[in-house]
């Protein structure tokens, strides 16, 4: 069985006047309601263009069997010009901008068959990032 | 100007070579080299029903900034889990196209914020479950009642 961490630390001195911040989790991923690790990944890096318009990062898998299991995403904006951020989506909702040198993590439960994942680039020029994706399955598509 | 820095590290031995992933940020505003400035400050919620609740409200951000949201299920259970979803006041796998995912006890995750549609969440379960959550907000408008 794999043995899959993620941990965060979130800190600040001087968010919170008088106070300081410290915010430490981590996490074994696991396969769907089991403590068995997940088994399945797909990492990469690539670079976006704006012209390139909406892209999609992960597609969801072809069988309904797929859909609500324990996935988890990572996506981080390499680009250090402040001016360059990608648009992060499920299907048509926009989670978010990542904004250069930014990162996010989060659950994907591939609700259905159109809950991909998509990524934008809403800046002139190439913008390099890189993802990794962990799954608790994944059934093959048939031959073409 | 605040300085919030966040940290993530994925290790795996997924594969027959080990997998490290290790990345910081510093939370700026959009499109700015200025670090944000408010926040919601670290909230806890306990769960006594699976009812669906928008622990963060789109009517108390500004809209197309930088914010971010953390939210982690503070459990141990594997079995027991909280729906997340973009949504006015729905969460569930197949919540119209704006479910995000599970998270199983001990989950976490960190992603930027529109502040343009609630999050909202819902247990799997009656028993009691806690979740923290935290928003780091760029144009942060107080409650609206």
């Amino acid at each position: 069985m794999a043995t899959t961490t993620a941990t965060v630390t979130i800190s600040s001195s001087d968010l919170t006047p008088g106070m300081a911040l410290n915010i430490n989790a981590s996490s074994t991923l696991m396969k769907t309601g089991t403590t068995t690790g997940l088994e399945i990944m797909d990492m990469g890096r690539g670079s976006l263009k704006q012209s390139d318009g909406n892209q999609s990062l992960q597609a969801v898998t072809a069988t309904s069997d797929d859909y609500g299991q324990a996935s988890y995403v990572y996506i981080c904006n390499d680009s250090t010009d402040d001016q360059k951020y990608i648009k992060v989506g499920i299907e048509a909702t926009v989670i978010g901008n990542l904004g250069a040198g930014d990162w996010m993590f989060m659950p994907w439960g591939q609700g259905d068959a159109a809950a991909e994942l998509t990524i934008e680039a809403e800046a002139t020029g190439t913008i390099p990032y890189e993802y990794a994706i962990f799954k608790s399955a994944y059934e093959l598509p048939d031959a073409s | 100007m605040a300085t919030t820095t966040a940290s993530i590290s994925i290790s795996s031995d997924m594969m027959g070579y080990p997998i490290n992933i290790n990345k910081t940020m510093t939370m700026m505003k959009f499109q700015s080299c200025n670090g944000l400035e408010e926040t919601s400050g670290l909230r806890a919620h306990k769960f006594e029903s699976t009812s669906a609740i928008s622990i963060v409200e789109q009517d108390e951000y500004t809209d197309t900034k930088a914010s971010k949201v953390y939210i982690r299920n503070t459990g141990s259970s594997k079995e027991a889990f909280f729906y997340v979803a973009k949504h006015a006041s729905a969460a569930a796998d197949a919540t119209a196209g704006e479910a995000i995912g599970r998270l199983y006890g001990g989950d976490w995750m960190l992603i930027p914020y529109l502040g343009d549609v609630n999050i909202t969440v819902a247990p799997s379960t009656a028993e009691t479950m806690t979740l923290e959550y935290m928003v780091f907000a760029e144009g942060f408008l107080g409650g609206q009642g």
